[in-house]
């Protein structure tokens, strides 16, 4: 036993850990012969004494204004906040704000002044890291139980004729699902137009969305959609929440910068940035009906975020410079749009964290109704209706019951939901799954994870419509969970249900396709099939790792193909693909806008339409897939596989 | 550490102010010994005990009793203490860290302090909360909302760096 080891069991027996019957003679043994451990333990036990009487310092009398505090606060009843549409000084922050030091306050109170003055209502501070944003906001979401606000919208250059929009929207939300926006669109267009008002209300079980269509004439028609019987969380008639709490669109922090840190509307708020497509969720306007401007993937999206609640304050859009952007400009007709311009801005002009009377969320009745056949049911009535008993885990989160359904589907399954705030988890059961793929939404090539209780499930990272997915495929019962927790809080709520995961069967792993076959593989058996070692690239972006690897016949050539994915949230690019084959020069070019490029010493080609790049070295044909990254990307991520011998690329 | 009397919780939970004031007697000590350690600042551990058990007081409705309502509460105040210290750095006002006299019988507790201080905030916290507090693996897991392996990981890192901030590596030569 090393003295690492020693040591760390001697911590975990003095915090009275049990150790196990091999590790505690291994301890003893150990520490008969080495002193330096000896004085480990014994400096513990003198550290445990000293600190439980020593460390404690004179501890001040709190409870009179603890309850002083307590008690205001019972008299003004649920914390209301209001923001207003004149800014103004920084709110108190309850009790540590006015407890601070009159320097401190002299200080802000300067700087408000003083960005007032410049016009930017924020100031340069990046001490918060694009991780504590996302680590916060994902904080915040069990805590987010209800929400009314008023935004101003305002959007450029929709048309020449329209070259300024001004719409309204109103958001009212209480958890876990029940949600209602309003768009009202107040543009004088001049001639006749069908205007941008939209309605989205979801009520539990029914959900219901009314907008113009979209149409290549100045008037469309309307359009009402009604979904009765609606599943809990459904991707199909979802609730727009990131409006509310931006959980999916700060899940993952790549890509996203924090600029700073200021005052919004009296607020203290932080400023982040991200690129457009990683963005979709703010903006769920876009996909409700009636006509709005383009957007370049890479424009850039800057959001205030309240920095005690996390809500969004203000989202703004700002043209992203370059070439690209102008050529695709000229293709929307676009005019000339300045990267410092914001050219779509949505602004708070009042949020209250306070529910929503009832009616807000009444369901309008339409003549044509969709029924998405999730019947309801009580727990205890699942046995009678499916047949058997769902498996429930025993950790949950935190998150309480909150609906179950037996959705319309044959083999039987059920669905157990639970929520709390905007936190929720799913999970599905089925005990007859006879289909050759993972149950639930899940597909062949997610990663196979090793859970803590041993068991394996295969995991797949949030996407804009769907949460982090996991399938488990045991003994006699398969299941899937469904989450918008952290990946590793999924891990264990599934590692504590009563199955342990197997791995996928043969059956599911090896497809025939029309040209010859695919198979799931693990990396050794995918070497061993090529005749080569595979290395893996280095410089991976933030967040990647290995998913899969998937072994492709196709007549009598074999090559292996290996996806890496974001494992927490995957919401602009898709996974990166690594394709190896035995070859000697490159195949025909699949698309048509491809260039000679030189990848680490060869001569490759690039496909920018598709992000390819493609090389051959040591006889090997190689292919990188990596929508959403540049050439120079590309290329670093080529430059960092190790060669065959070891060593870096040349 | 103590648990309060089921009975006493549940009135709280209904919102009795009597009852809640008991739950504060009973915690606020820890809670500001907690919150002290962890910013170094006497006046900031007042407030950041103030805030806790006022958003305590908020949410006890929704405490289920599925933790310790000791780890839940460490839970709120490390939160609390967060903030409190990043909203400190943010606005650049440092107050200088508290140095406790050092003299007499209070040496040791001065070396102590500065030993607790040389520590990293990833490993202070868990060491407070199990040495200091006595919190279990798993109920310290609970509260900073981590792995119990984590914890165990970084509980013994706290004390090997502890050790190093008291210099006690040179006394290996045995009893």
């Amino acid at each position: 036993m090393d003295h690492r080891t020693a040591e760390r069991l001697i911590s975990e027996r003095l915090d009275g850990e049990r150790l196990s019957p091999r590790q505690a003679p291994a301890l003893e043994g150990h520490l008969q012969t080495c002193a330096s451990c000896r004085a480990f333990e014994r400096w513990a036990y003198r550290l445990r004494e000293e600190v439980r009487f020593e460390v404690a310092p004179a501890v001040p009398d709190l409870v009179e204004p603890i309850m002083a505090s307590i008690a205001a606060e019972a008299t003004r009843g649920r914390p209301r906040l209001r923001l207003g549409r004149t800014p103004r000084g920084p709110q108190p922050r309850r009790a540590l704000l006015p407890r601070l030091a009159p320097a401190l306050a002299g200080l802000l109170a300067g700087l408000v002044a003083g960005s007032l003055i410049v016009g930017g209502p924020w100031r340069d501070r990046s001490a918060l890291a694009a991780s504590d944003v996302a680590r916060e906001v994902a904080a915040a979401a069990p805590a987010f139980e209800a929400y009314q606000a008023r935004f101003a919208i305002t959007e450029y250059h929709l048309s020449p004729e329209v070259p300024v929009r001004e719409l309204s929207m109103n958001v009212w939300f209480a958890a876990p699902e029940r949600f209602r926006l309003d768009v009202t669109d107040h543009t004088d267009y001049g001639s006749p137009a069908t205007p941008t008002d939209l309605r989205l209300v979801v009520n539990g079980s029914a959900w219901y969305s009314s907008g113009p269509a979209a149409c290549p004439s100045a008037t469309c028609p309307h359009r009402e959609t009604l979904v009765r019987n609606r599943a809990p969380f459904s991707e199909a008639a979802p609730v727009p929440t990131d409006i509310v709490l931006p959980l999916t669109t700060l899940g993952d922090d790549r890509g996203v910068q924090v600029l700073g840190a200021g005052t919004v509307l009296g607020r203290a708020a932080v400023r982040v940035e991200l690129p457009f497509e990683r963005a979709g969720p703010l903006f769920p306007f876009l996909e409700l009906g009636g006509e709005w401007r383009p957007f370049f993937h890479n424009d850039r999206v800057r959001i205030w975020l309240d920095e005690a609640s996390w809500f969004p304050l203000r989202w703004e859009v700002y043209p992203a410079g370059g070439h690209e952007r102008d050529a695709w400009a000229l293709r929307f007709g676009l005019p000339e749009e300045p990267s410092r311009r914001a050219v779509f801005t949505v602004d708070a002009l009042s949020v209250e964290l306070v529910p929503p009377a009832e009616g807000v969320f009444a369901v309008p009745e339409t003549a044509r109704a969709e029924d998405q056949g999730a019947r309801p049911v009580s727990l205890a009535e699942v046995p009678h209706e499916v047949g058997f008993e769902p498996i429930a885990p025993r950790e949950l989160g935190g998150l309480e019951l909150y609906r179950v359904v037996v959705p319309a589907v044959e083999p039987a399954e059920t669905l157990v939901t639970y929520a709390e705030g905007l936190a929720f988890l799913k999970v599905g059961e089925t005990r007859s799954w006879s289909a050759a793929a993972p149950f639930g939404p899940v597909g062949l090539l997610a990663e196979e994870v090793r859970l803590p209780n041993g068991g394996l499930a295969y995991f797949e990272p949030a996407t804009s419509e769907l949460g982090r997915r996991l399938s488990i495929h045991a003994a006699g019962t398969d299941l899937y969970l469904e989450s918008n927790l952290p990946r590793e809080e999924l891990l264990e709520v599934a590692a504590s249900l009563p199955v342990t995961g197997l791995a996928m069967p043969e059956i599911w792993r090896v497809r025939r396709t029309p040209e010859g076959a695919t198979s799931r593989a693990t990396l050794e058996h995918a070497a061993e099939v090529l005749g080569v070692p595979i290395q893996l690239p280095r410089a991976l972006p933030q967040g990647f790792a290995l998913a899969s690897v998937e072994l492709v016949w196709v007549q009598d050539r074999v090559g292996a193909t290996l996806h890496f994915h974001d494992t927490e949230t995957a919401l602009a690019a898709g996974p990166i693909r690594l394709h190896l084959e035995a070859a000697d020069e490159l195949p025909p070019a699949a698309a048509a806008d491809q260039r000679s490029v030189e990848v680490r010493g060869a001569v490759g080609r690039y496909s920018p339409s598709t992000a390819r790049l493609e090389w051959i070295e040591d006889g090997l044909y190689r292919s990188i897939d990596a929508p959403g990254l540049g050439l120079q990307e590309l290329l670093e991520l080529a430059a960092s596989i190790p060669t065959a011998s070891g060593g870096a690329a040349p | 550490m103590r648990d309060p009397d089921p009975r006493t919780l549940a009135r709280a939970r209904e919102g009795d102010i009597d009852a809640f004031e008991e739950l504060v007697r009973l915690y606020q000590a820890d809670v500001w010994r907690f919150a002290y350690h962890m910013t170094r600042d006497r006046a900031l551990a007042e407030d950041v005990t103030q805030e806790a058990f006022l958003r305590a007081f908020r949410f006890v409705r929704g405490f289920r009793g599925d933790s310790r309502f000791s780890s839940w509460l460490f839970r709120i105040a490390r939160n609390c203490a967060v903030d409190a210290i990043r909203a400190r750095r943010l606005e650049e006002v440092r107050d200088p860290p508290e140095r406790p006299l050092a003299a007499g019988a209070a040496e040791a507790r001065a070396e102590l302090h500065a030993a607790l201080a040389a520590v990293s905030e990833e490993h202070r916290e868990p060491f407070l909360l199990i040495e200091v507090f006595g919190l279990s693996y798993r109920e310290a897991a609970d509260v900073l909302g981590v792995r119990v392996g984590t914890v165990k990981s970084r509980m013994h890192r706290a004390r090997a760096a502890m050790m190093r901030a008291l210099a006690v590596e040179e006394d290996t030569g045995g009893p």
